[in-house]
């Protein structure tokens, strides 16, 4: 377990110390002040379009940071070869990765974390009350962002870093339109295709089910069952990926 | 400390004799589609005795790093064995043991050399305390303690070399392989290399190394190892491998041109007045007789001290043969 935390924190520290970080991080205070500003040009519900924006924000940055740490997660080890020192040591392979991806979450954490604050700090100032529902939404943020996370991990295993991160914004797409693949699957003919649409829908992530922006921009109640079934979904779904990253990496040349 | 068993050829269980042991390791790499398999490790073998200091020798591309690689797990071998200890390599239990310096040191730009040790300590299981403490000693040892709060990224190769080795021996290692250590270090950095594998050899410690430094090799090993073309060629002490090589003598005289002498020579040269000539021992008599068959006087005859430097160019030879 140490060894896992040790990799982690350096795997988040290394994020931090690198500006492009901040960048992202800068973009996202530029976004909410952007979504202020949007709220002022609106007539009526100003609060719900600044939530809804700075919402989409937090989402898009945390995904942009997953899908861009993805090309350098596994890569910078191997070319740099500090993976070799690492090896060396009493760590196993399955250590490693998972630290690895215990890095890149907690990086995402820390900017989502900020995002989160700095948005509810904004609706504050700009309804006079604390909206904690703000805070459901990101928490589920971060429960996509552990899905899309491990999907991230699994392609720098498999892959070449750069399609690492293209396959991983392609999970980040697909998953959000999994409902639709089940919607196609009722207008499809050939028996053939609809098991395979049907196939897809099942094994693909339902990254939607994550969502609860709606209810939280307009004020509907949140259930609790399906943020819970959501949760248990993404653990299991996460839980799912990494096994399979840790089989080929258990296997995988580093030379 | 508790006694290291391993199972021996027989089948029975004895103390482990040696710290590493390769046996029989094959690894082949396959570059793709439409290209043909190398054949890195052919059946590799050889052992390294506790506490001492042995040179793995070759050619680039004789198999060396690819060797050290699958010592330290970063490669899958295919077939073979290898045990560090008397324990499976992979197994924590043999990774404790072992100190490991890459060729060419490559660490985190972002870290400081003692953020550096204190991540490798953690992984290490070492507590902060342990550390901390070790991490002074190595670093005095590797003469670092005023360069160790300087982010890695501004230090000079030679340095880097050094933290390197400071973080191989932060565990306090039984063995310590290291790939290459004395690579693109001037004299100065080569002898403080060289002083601390001895160092360490003293307190006990099994070095296994890498060189292309020959007279690094000669002066510091106890025995080594040549590898080409991922077999191992020859395996023992300097003095075991150098004694192999047919003895010479360097032959000084005046009086006639060597290319009409009948004795085979396995060099010549000729300079003004005097030549020069290489002999295999078994041709001295028969080069002094002819010598003084064509009244040519001898000026001087030497033997010559064979070096490892010899006996490895001339392993290289017989591997070029066709």
């Amino acid at each position: 377990m140490r060894a896992i935390r040790a990799i982690a924190v350096n795997t988040l520290r290394e994020a931090l110390r690198d500006r492009v970080l901040y960048l992202f991080l800068g973009f996202a205070v530029l976004l909410l002040v952007s979504s202020k500003l949007f709220g002022m040009l609106t007539v009526g519900d100003e609060g719900k379009v600044i939530k809804d924006l700075g919402l989409f924000g937090v989402q898009f940055f945390s995904m942009l940071i997953a899908v861009l740490m993805s090309v350098l997660l596994i890569s910078r080890e191997v070319d740099s070869r500090t993976v070799y020192n690492i090896l060396a040591k009493p760590v196993s392979r399955w250590q490693f990765l998972i630290g690895k991806y215990a890095g890149l979450l907690a990086t995402v954490l820390v900017n989502l974390a900020l995002m989160v604050a700095l948005l509810v700090l904004v609706v504050l100032l700009y309804e006079g009350q604390l909206d904690a529902r703000l805070l459901i939404a990101g928490a589920m943020t971060l429960m996509e962002m552990t899905v899309v996370a491990a999907f991230a991990t699994l392609f720098a295993v498999l892959t070449r870093p750069m399609l690492g991160s293209v396959l991983t914004l392609a999970v980040f797409v697909i998953g959000h339109l999994t409902r639709d693949l089940w919607l196609l699957t009722g207008h499809l003919q050939g028996e053939g295709v609809r098991w395979l649409i049907g196939a897809a829908y099942y094994l693909l992530p339902n990254l939607e089910r994550f969502n609860f922006k709606t209810e939280v921009v307009h004020s509907l109640p949140v259930p609790a069952a399906a943020v819970g079934w959501a949760v248990v979904y993404g653990l299991a779904y996460t839980g799912v990926i990494l096994l399979l990253a840790c089989v080929r990496f258990g296997h995988k040349d580093l030379a | 400390m508790p006694e290291v068993y391993t199972s021996s050829s027989d089948g029975g269980a004895g103390v482990a004799e040696y710290e590493l042991t390769v046996r029989d390791v094959h690894k082949t790499f396959d570059p793709g589609l439409l290209r043909r398999k190398i054949h890195a490790l052919r059946g590799v073998t050889f052992e390294v005795e506790r506490g001492e200091v042995f040179g793995f020798l070759g050619p680039n591309g004789a198999g060396k790093t690819t060797t050290i690689k699958a010592i330290t797990g970063i490669i899958a071998v295919e077939s073979g064995r290898i045990e560090i200890g008397g324990h499976a390599h992979a197994a924590p239990a043999a990774k404790r043991r072992l100190g490991f310096m890459s060729e060419n040191p490559y660490f985190y730009n972002h870290l400081t050399g003692r953020e550096l040790l204190r991540f490798y300590g953690e992984l290490l299981g070492m507590d902060r305390d342990r550390i901390r403490r070790r991490s002074g000693e190595v670093l005095e040892r590797v003469a670092m303690q005023d360069h160790a709060d300087r982010p890695l990224r501004s230090l000079s190769k030679g340095m880097l070399q050094r933290m390197s080795l400071a973080q191989a021996l932060l565990g306090s290692p039984q063995l310590l392989v290291l790939d290459e250590p004395m690579s693109g270090l001037d004299p100065l950095g080569r002898r403080d290399v060289r002083d601390i594998i001895l160092a360490e050899k003293g307190r006990g410690t099994t070095v296994f190394f890498s060189s292309h430094v020959i007279p690094d090799v000669e002066t510091i090993c106890d025995r080594v190892a040549i590898l080409i073309a991922g077999r191992v060629r020859a395996a023992g002490s300097v003095h075991e491998l150098v004694a192999r090589r047919a003895e010479m003598y360097e032959a000084t005289f005046v009086g006639t041109d060597p290319e009409r002498l009948r004795t085979p020579l396995v060099s010549t040269h000729v300079g003004g007045d005097a030549s020069w000539v290489r002999v295999e021992s078994d041709h001295r008599d028969e080069l002094i007789r002819e010598l003084a068959t064509i009244d040519a006087r001898l000026v001087s005859l030497t033997p010559v001290r064979s070096s490892l430097e010899d006996f490895l160019l001339g392993q290289f030879a017989i591997e070029e043969e066709p």
